[in-house]
């Protein structure tokens, strides 16, 4: 049996996308699709949300659209077992909602110290700066998880939306070659 | 409900849990398997990074500590069935004859109380069992001669190809990778696709995990496998001379008993220990099998140096499988290095997918990452040295006082590297530099984060001559409770350079045929 053949036959048992809440109906949809819809966030706050989405696109250009907050947002909201963040192996001791919480408002209190605005607020050369500072442990009042892994943490959830699906595949013309699919195209 | 007694129970569905499982099934035995994550098919192995996280552990029951703790604990353990053989490179080299005799050659460390030469038969069988891929005849330049490989040597593309010349221009003779997976369709299972996916799982049967190998077979003798069972305590009667069964948490979080006549706990290097410590009684306060105070400790780990080359032509990065093309013995000497002590292991040629790009260059954001990643997938390729360390009494696994959801306590894994392992590390640093720079790339870089990369852990219930020495013999029962087993690398005494595997199947394949064919001396 030739390759294309192969795949094709075992293509059928593909799952995929994730379940988000919308008026009270359990959907599937890619974090993108559930940003562009504005389905609401589970877990973060709107505060939370505008932070995580400019670090995302600090870190990695294109995460904010591709759904980043969303994306972060389902997955701390489910149990740990069924998450996909990479935090479940980078050793982030669950429930993983609560360490996004305190990166979140160590990035924060840190810029407000720094800067007099939160993240979210700052120029995007200021976003850089401050990205490559953190990344460095080399925030001055820093309180919160270690700098450097936040950074970790967050750039691999960024490398994630952007990256890691098919489109990003795509994007990049490298071949994405599944057996298994996901059904959607990420 | 209360389960009747059985033969054998064995704690962890991985890859030695699944060969005494195999073995004791086919040998008439009831077994019983208990795995702590779901029962996973291959149809559950959805070809992507973010999805193939499902496969492993949630977090951290395992606690790193230490000055150089285990960080890649989780990415390389098990959940499920299969345990992290579900998801491993599948790289198949074996120990070396040296790595059995450390002591008598250099003074250091442990002798093991076997030699190759008995491990060597287990080798060649297991390569026919699983189905091994490789050019054995070249690997003898390093090793005693031994049966050929089952299948031919994969593949190779342009990835590992653009390092041979820059190697042997450094000493470095490279051989086809002896891998665990197929190169040509063996035993009803396809050949592989060169897809590079084998990190997230294989759907197609081409890379031999235990479900598609020795846990199939012990499926259709009759093993039963029980998934989302936690095991917490080995039991022993009143006297504490014999195992009586494993304690453990169903799926719906109720207390289960499974006695046995034989106890066989197969659940990696920090678990295994956790479990004896956690089985205390008054006749082991110590944990069981914990007289020699040897349990937990000795843990060891491969330390990474890769370095990585950026090519402006297409080297077709993403193509292959996340196997070694291309391996070599030729710096496993231990005293390769002057000023450093140690056996190295080198791979090239691993298929990467975007992730991999981006963990690349975990120093670049914004802009210059985007940059980045065009170049590399096109480009990016690495030399990666697996170095020895020694074992350290100091490296252990401990009871931490935090604990599950069961009551049971989590384990502390204390690890840090000594000067002797930190010196080899720098020095496969040093010599993969000099093999990048002769290679045609744009760009070579130290993958030489703040932080030590790791893999594979060993130890924590290590085999010796006796109780005086260690926790298990050499084929991994236990001296002091002769119905107690220990299966998979937490008997090894010493880690060679070499990935793990192949010799963990080997050498649980000795274990469980002594067991099986000296059934009635340790059943009772």
């Amino acid at each position: 049996m030739d390759d294309l053949r192969r795949r094709a036959l075992i293509k059928g048992a593909a799952i995929g996308t994730l379940a988000f809440i919308v008026d009270g109906a359990r959907i599937m949809l890619t974090p993108q699709e559930a940003r562009a819809q504005g389905v609401p966030l589970r877990t973060l706050t709107a505060e939370q949300a505008a932070t995580l989405d400019a670090v995302g696109e600090t870190l990695v250009p294109g995460a904010k659209e591709a759904g980043i907050t969303n994306f972060v947002d389902q997955q701390i909201s489910i149990a740990a077992e069924q998450s996909l963040l990479q935090a479940r192996i980078l050793n982030v001791r669950p429930p993983f909602a609560k360490f996004y919480r305190a990166a979140i408002r160590a990035i924060d209190q840190a810029s407000e110290k720094a800067k007099s605005h939160r993240f979210a607020e700052l120029t995007p050369d200021e976003q850089h700066e401050f990205i490559n500072l953190m990344r460095q442990n080399k925030l001055d009042g820093w309180q919160g998880p270690p700098g450097p892994f936040v950074y970790t943490v967050l750039r691999s959830d960024a490398v994630d939306v952007v990256y890691a699906t098919m489109d990003g595949y795509a994007a990049l013309g490298v071949p994405y070659m599944h057996h298994i699919a996901p059904t959607k195209r990420w | 409900m209360a389960y009747e007694k059985i033969d054998a129970v064995i704690v962890g569905a991985g890859a030695s849990g699944s060969v005494f499982a195999s073995v004791l099934t086919r040998a008439g035995k009831k077994v019983v398997l208990l795995d702590n994550g779901p029962d996973w098919q291959l149809t559950d192995l959805i070809s992507s990074d973010i999805w193939g996280r499902r496969v492993k552990p949630a977090g951290a029951p395992v606690l790193l500590e230490g000055n150089h703790p285990f960080a890649a604990y989780t990415n390389q353990a098990g959940w499920g069935v299969g345990g992290a053989a579900l998801h491993y490179f599948a790289n198949f080299p074996r120990y070396l004859p040296n790595d059995f005799k450390i002591n008598s050659e250099h003074n250091r460390a442990h002798d093991w109380p076997i030699s190759y030469e008995d491990i060597a038969p287990f080798y060649d069988r297991v390569a026919v069992d699983v189905g091994v891929s490789g050019d054995a005849q070249a690997e003898e330049k390093w090793r005693p001669a031994g049966a050929s490989y089952p299948m031919p040597p994969m593949k190779t593309f342009p990835n590992g190809e653009v390092w041979l010349k820059a190697a042997e221009t450094n000493g470095i003779r490279f051989v086809p990778g002896a891998v665990g997976m197929s190169s040509t369709a063996y035993r009803g299972r396809p050949a592989c696709m060169y897809d590079g996916w084998c990190h997230v799982g294989c759907p197609i049967g081409a890379l031999a995990n235990p479900v598609v190998t020795y846990l199939s077979e012990a499926r259709k003798a009759g093993a039963e496998v029980r998934a989302l069972c936690t095991a917490t305590r080995v039991l022993s009667n009143q006297e504490g001379t014999r195992a009586t069964g494993v304690e453990y948490y169903d799926a719906n979080r109720q207390r289960q008993v499974q006695e046995a006549s034989v106890v066989i706990l197969a659940a990696w290097s920090a678990q295994n220990p956790r479990l004896l410590l956690n089985s205390v009684t008054d006749k082991h306060p110590k944990g069981l099998a914990n007289s020699s105070e040897l349990v937990g400790k000795f843990m060891m780990v491969h330390h990474i140096a890769g370095t990585w080359a950026l090519f402006d032509e297409d080297i077709t990065p993403h193509m292959g499988t996340v196997g070694a093309q291309f391996m070599s013995y030729d710096r496993y000497i231990k005293t390769s290095y002057p000023g450093a002590f140690g056996s190295s292991f080198i791979v090239t040629g691993a298929a990467m997918k975007t992730n991999d790009y981006a963990a690349a260059r975990a120093d670049l954001f914004g802009p210059e990452l985007a940059a980045f990643m065009k170049r590399a997938a096109r480009g990016i390729t690495r030399i990666t040295f697996f170095g020895e360390e020694l074992p350290r009494l100091e490296n252990r696994v401990e009871l931490a006082s935090d604990k599950d959801e069961f009551g049971m306590p989590l384990a502390r894994l204390i690890h840090g590297f000594d000067d002797d392992a930190l010196a080899l590390w720098n020095a496969n640093f040093e010599q993969g530099m000099k093999v990048a720079n002769a290679t045609t790339a744009t760009t070579v870089w130290p993958g030489k984060p703040p932080f030590v990369p790791a893999a594979h852990l060993h130890g924590g219930a290590i085999m010796g001559t006796g109780p005086e020495n260690s926790v298990t013999n050499s084929y991994g029962q236990t001296h002091e409770i002769a119905n107690l087993w220990m299966a998979g690398p937490c008997i090894f005494p010493t880690e060679g350079a070499s990935n793990p595997t192949y010799t963990i199947f080997a050498v649980s394949l000795r274990g469980a045929e002594y067991l099986a064919q000296n059934w009635g001396t340790v059943a009772g």
